[in-house]
């Protein structure tokens, strides 16, 4: 089923939790609503359920109107973060749920519903937990049952809020993938909420970058993290350094670097800012660029962190750069190395007033 | 100095070792526990244990005969059965109140939500006699509505209808009061959960909240009906003490005490005792009954994991 959003506006009472949004979710997609808390993820989400009114704006479930729908008209399966599963019902009462309370003349016969029930658990690797209750589970076996119990209703769309924030880093990772695999395999709807990038990035098709209330951006996950259309967004997705952007005979600096190239709207007088992430700083010797010291170097796993005091920077407030162990192992930067910093893609943006960090200004 | 200390110290073997620091850590606490479980007990003994056996004792004090021929008395009989009665039925109405109350405080947002919060918690903080005084003045003869009344031939106040409505005040605030902290910690998942799985709310409420809230709800009607029981001051201003048809056990404990008939008035009491330890007797049985209930409905009973590999 495709969901559309149109002019959707939703106030608390002073507070405009999400502001004229308009969104296309096709059948099938899996699309992912990024952003901070409080920006209005979770009410567009509680939106497309029909747990929250719009004020304003129309839900169109493949082309119908769907905005005034009671959420159990909508067909929609619903996934919590904390799991809300019903403590006094075994696993296997909850995933039945759902078949038990359907009217008389539509309910599936007893041996039916035992016999679904028992297939979903299957699916989510839970066959074995059946007369089990929610309390003797683990957070990822939980959340597993309650997927289990959202698609045994055969929901058209698959709405989960922040499915995986309550579970840890392993766990999560393993979820991750695992929900990927069920959507490629069900072909059912998804929309999910998350303020982690890394999971936005990893699962979903389409991702939705909110920032208070509006929609930031949207697009496929590599082309955000690459071509991030705002400072918002370059930021929200990854690690960056941020460093003012000087003018000087008519050509866009940072430090000592040119980066006229990809500047033009630099030149237009207002205040600007470069945002360069880890992996973008290239380290050479230090002739070779902008002479920087070495102040700490962290070994995480395949990848190498280290921490530069640029000349002329404040010391605290080190640039971050990101090498390849492989690299790393080649030419073993020491603390108080100097080195040459040299920028592989940097992108510019005007600098808004509550965001910009007076870092120390370039002699 | 230290250093051969610890180098003896060293030397010793476990146990000596223990012998020597083992107990004398320990025995400050102990008498400090000592002392706290004596004044717990002591406090329980005289403000809790001793009262409840003085009825008793009092009630027994001319032996058993005259004990139950307190009790069958018809005029404390008739205030058994009334009391009774008025707890039959003042507690489902504030069952019914109480659960709907709490259920629209906790899980919806609505203008007026404050004030409805703090008027349920009026009949705590009014007195009882004025809670009584309050119906005087609006079903009485002279009251708002007591022409009216009176043209119908409907009698409240000094009646049963009014010890019904004065208890029902004045035991309002018990259900409530117990449900909403636990619905509030709750939130609305669950419910929200069940609708969004087609549950109507109707189901919602039966299969998910309630079972969610039951030993709550369980130890609100218990408070709630001990105090429509027990409840004195307010009934006692609109009863009229009609013996036979309006003393309620309370009541008729008063006036046989008054009349200086000890054993009588001991005997109804320790009944009204007698039905206050039955219900708790009631509560107790239906946990173990059913263990699995035992534990609040947010933690199921934990039997020991086994993780199939």
């Amino acid at each position: 089923m495709s969901i559309l959003l149109r002019g959707i506006a939703k106030q608390f009472g002073e507070f405009a939790a999400v502001e004229n949004i308009n969104l296309d979710v096709p059948t099938g997609a899996l699309i992912a609503l990024l952003g901070p808390s409080g920006c209005g993820k979770t009410t567009l989400l509680r939106i497309i359920a029909g747990l929250e009114t719009p004020d304003r704006g129309q839900v169109l479930f493949d082309g119908k109107d769907a905005t005034s729908w009671p959420i159990r008209e909508r067909r929609v399966g619903f996934v919590f973060q904390h799991y809300a599963l019903f403590g006094h019902m075994t696993v296997f009462e909850n995933v039945a749920f759902g078949l038990k309370v359907k009217p008389r003349r539509e309910r599936p016969p007893a041996a039916k519903i035992r016999k679904k029930v028992r297939s979903l658990l299957e699916l989510v690797q839970l066959d074995w937990a059946g007369d089990r209750y929610p309390a003797q589970l683990s957070g990822g076996q939980k959340q597993r049952v309650a997927l289990a119990r959202a698609l045994a209703v055969d929901p058209d769309v698959l709405l989960l809020d922040e499915p995986f924030g309550a579970l840890d880093s392993q766990v999560r990772h393993e979820l991750r993938r695992w929900l990927r695999r069920l959507h490629d395999e069900l072909h059912f709807t998804s929309v999910f909420v998350t303020h982690d990038q890394q999971e936005a990035i990893e699962v979903a098709d389409t991702i939705v970058v909110l920032n208070r209330g509006q929609i930031e951006q949207c697009g496929i996950p590599g082309e955000i993290y690459d071509l991030p259309t705002s400072a918002f967004v370059h930021r929200f997705l990854g690690q960056v350094n941020e460093l003012p952007v000087q003018m000087r005979q008519g050509r866009a600096h940072v430090g000592p670097l040119d980066i006229s190239l990809n500047a033009a709207a630099a030149s237009d007088g207002g205040n600007h800012i470069a945002l360069i992430r880890p992996h973008e700083i290239e380290i050479g010797p230090e002739a070779s660029g902008w002479p920087a010291a070495v102040l700490a170097v962290r070994v995480i796993g395949s990848i190498v962190r280290l921490d530069l005091h640029a000349e002329g920077q404040a010391a605290n407030e080190p640039l971050e750069a990101e090498i390849s162990r492989e690299r790393y192992e080649a030419e073993r930067f020491s603390v108080g190395q100097k080195v040459g910093l040299r920028f592989r893609r940097w992108q510019v943006y005007p600098a808004d007033a509550a965001r910009t960090a007076p870092t120390g200004a370039t002699a | 100095m230290q250093s051969r200390v610890l180098a003896a110290s060293y030397e010793m073997s476990d146990a000596e070792v223990s012998r020597a620091h083992g107990p004398r850590p320990r025995r400050r606490p102990q008498w400090g526990r000592l002392l706290l479980i004596a004044a717990a007990l002591s406090f329980l003994g005289v403000f809790l244990a001793l009262p409840l056996l003085a009825v008793f004792v009092q009630a027994l004090a001319m032996g058993v005969g005259a004990y139950v021929a307190a009790i069958f008395d018809p005029m404390a009989w008739a205030a058994v059965k009334l009391t009774l009665r008025i707890a039959a039925t003042a507690v489902p109405l504030n069952l019914v109140f109480g659960v709907a109350a709490a259920w629209a405080i906790a899980k919806f947002d609505f203008r007026g939500k404050s004030t409805l919060i703090s008027l349920i918690d009026l009949p705590f903080a009014v007195s009882p006699v004025i809670a009584g005084l309050i119906f005087i003045l609006i079903f009485g003869t002279h009251g708002w509505f007591g022409g009216t009344l009176r043209a119908h031939h409907i009698r409240v106040v000094f009646a049963v209808p009014g010890i019904v409505l004065a208890t029902t005040f004045v035991t309002f605030p018990f259900i409530a009061r117990e449900l909403i902290p636990v619905m509030q910690a709750q939130g609305k998942d669950d419910e929200e959960t069940a609708l969004s799985l087609g549950a109507s709310g109707w189901q919602t409420f039966w299969r998910v909240t309630l079972p969610n809230i039951r030993w709550g709800l369980l130890y609100g009607v218990l408070l709630c009906n001990a105090r429509a029981m027990g409840e004195f001051g307010a009934v006692s201003v609109v009863s009229g003490h009609i013996r036979g048809l309006t003393n309620t056990m309370p009541l008729h404990v008063e006036i046989l005490y008054n009349e200086y008939n000890y054993v009588g008035a001991f005997a109804v009491a320790s009944l009204l005792a007698l039905l206050a330890l039955l219900t708790l007797a009631g509560k107790s049985l239906l946990e173990w009954r059913q263990p699995e209930l035992r534990h609040s409905a947010r933690q199921p009973p934990d039997r020991t994991r086994r993780e199939r590999t």
